[in-house]
């Protein structure tokens, strides 16, 4: 068995290389990439309204985030394609992967919103009073003093964010959006060879993931030295 | 210079300061001493309003720092008709202030007197606030804890206010069609050049491109001063200066402070160095469960203390 089980990965790779590398491994590392982008964009936005004086603002925005944060993912991208589809009959013309990336980005948002919240929160409240000592405005203090301070907490858990989602876009592949996952499915359909195209992805986001935080961790030394 | 009239301040249920009035005048040095707890920080904290006092006011050469409340003047709610009708119902002063507070009775829905009061209000805003930010960079502040900016070098830490608040008010007059000489890179170039000056002052200038991080504590404490400093503020404020520092540190930070109360800076001091408050202060206030309960020159408070509270401390820290 063990001869065949290498031999098959060796087919299915030089038959359905492009299949993983360049449809799965090019649309996952696409779909995380812009479900983190639009997510900071829109956790800034997030974790800005959560410090409005607003309170009608600051409620809706915490019951978001609170409810994206209590329910699963799989749930969330049922939400997106079928339910929502079917109360905002308009919601109906958008294609499937339009459907999937607003749901990622609204998960990563509301998971982005906490951590720069948190963020801003470690900053030294002393950092602050010596700011607003000097005269300095409160956005002044923030643009200065607060927020690059913060952006050192923020980076490193952004860059776990990142690899989360990583992950996370697997359950997309049950609206065969064209990420890795569905790439298992294809070439399963096609080979009935499960273990084998298993294990090929398996390895392909081990790699994505492991390179990812070893790059990571670089960074943050570097960082720390800055 | 700073007028202190009449602070309540209240953190939650905790009662801090409970009803302290001071003036300190320029070129004056006032120490302020107490048992932790007292509220000698609060009452600094309040004067350059980090903390916002829940009742009283607090003037700044004849501006009004703190928010316009119309509950907050006393006076002006003994001046008022509701007021005369309560106590003549036989209310005492304080009831019935307590009452017009509580009720809310001199408001615009009231009637004309509500008016009247509030149109009062809006003029003494008008004509005497002074935004916390302005009167701010007239007041220099120092911690405990130093708070340099951890994201900046020494360099930086010094020239951030002056440049920030430089280019906003060239903008502003600017915007007002005034003629402007200074451009960006002037600006900062003086700030920088002022900053280097002060560090040659205390003898730190290699340090300028250092970050806080590589400093002892000694040398934070002295770049915190110097970075109030540089903003040519009116009278400093230093909470504890020397509390976080070690013991061989103390010295050369307390040397600074000396220095400039004699060059004839108007000051604030809250310290726990009694030696340190008797030599260089003009007056000493003993601040006590939120109340200043005496006040006067080192010699009356140290050798010939009253409040029974302020022997009890003197004997324990002496």
């Amino acid at each position: 068995m063990g001869s065949t089980f290498f031999s098959n990965i060796i087919k299915l790779i030089s038959r359905y290389g492009h299949v993983f590398l360049l449809e799965g491994v090019v649309y996952t590392l696409l779909l995380s990439l812009i479900a983190v982008a639009g997510g900071s964009v829109l956790g800034s936005l997030f974790a800005l309204a959560k410090r409005s004086k607003f309170i009608p603002l600051r409620a809706v925005v915490s019951a978001i985030v609170e409810i994206v944060r209590g329910t699963p993912m799989l749930l969330q991208l049922y939400a997106g394609v079928f339910i929502f589809p079917q109360i905002v009959p308009a919601l109906k013309e958008l294609p499937d992967i339009v459907s999937v990336i607003i749901v990622l980005i609204i998960n990563s948002g509301a998971y982005v919103s906490e951590v720069i919240r948190s963020g801003i929160q470690a900053v030294d409240i002393g950092q602050t009073e010596a700011a607003r000592s000097l005269g300095l405005s409160a956005r002044t203090t923030m643009m200065s003093v607060v927020l690059p301070q913060a952006v050192k907490n923020i980076l490193p858990a952004l860059g776990n964010e990142f690899i989360t989602v990583i992950k996370e876009t697997s359950l997309a592949s049950t609206f065969y959006v064209g990420e890795l996952m569905t790439s298992y499915l294809k070439v399963k359909g096609n080979t009935f060879l499960t273990l084998e195209t298993l294990t090929i992805v398996g390895v392909l986001y081990f790699v994505l993931t492991f390179t990812l935080s070893k790059l990571l961790q670089a960074a943050e030394r570097k960082m720390k030295h800055a | 210079m700073l007028d202190i009239k009449n602070i309540y301040k209240n953190f939650g249920d905790l009662k801090v300061l409970k009803g302290v009035s001071t003036h300190v005048e320029k070129g004056e040095v006032i120490s302020l001493i107490g048992v932790s707890g007292s509220g000698k920080s609060t009452l600094l904290r309040c004067m350059n309003l980090l903390e916002t006092p829940t009742f009283g006011e607090v003037w700044m050469e004849g501006k009004l720092l703190t928010p316009v409340d119309p509950y907050l003047h006393f006076d002006v709610i003994r001046a008022s008709k509701t007021y005369a009708r309560l106590t003549a119902e036989g209310l005492t002063d304080e009831e019935a202030i307590e009452k017009i507070k509580k009720n809310d009775l001199l408001h615009e829905k009231h009637g004309a007197e509500g008016k009247e009061y509030v149109r009062l209000m809006k003029q003494i805003y008008a004509e005497n606030h002074l935004d916390a930010n302005l009167a701010r960079q007239k007041m220099g502040m120092v911690f405990q804890q130093f708070n340099l900016f951890n994201n900046k070098t020494v360099l930086g830490n010094i020239t951030l206010a002056p440049v920030k608040i430089g280019i906003a008010r060239m903008k502003a007059a600017k915007r007002a069609g005034k003629p402007v000489t200074e451009t960006k890179e002037s600006i900062q170039a003086a700030a920088e050049k002022k900053a280097m000056e002060l560090l040659k002052r205390i003898g730190l200038e290699d340090k300028a491109g250092s970050y806080p991080s590589s400093l002892s504590g000694g040398q934070k404490q002295r770049i915190a001063i110097i970075r109030a400093l540089a903003m040519d503020p009116d009278v400093m404020l230093f909470d504890e200066p020397t509390s976080a520092l070690d013991p061989e540190m103390v010295g050369e930070v307390l040397d600074l402070i000396k220095e400039l109360a004699k060059s004839g800076m108007t000051m604030v001091v809250v310290t726990h160095e009694m030696g340190f408050a008797r030599e260089v202060s003009d007056r000493v206030l003993f601040v006590d469960e939120g109340y200043i309960k005496e006040e006067g020159s080192p010699e009356e408070i140290f050798k010939n203390p009253k409040d029974a509270h302020l022997k009890d401390f003197l004997s324990k820290v002496l």
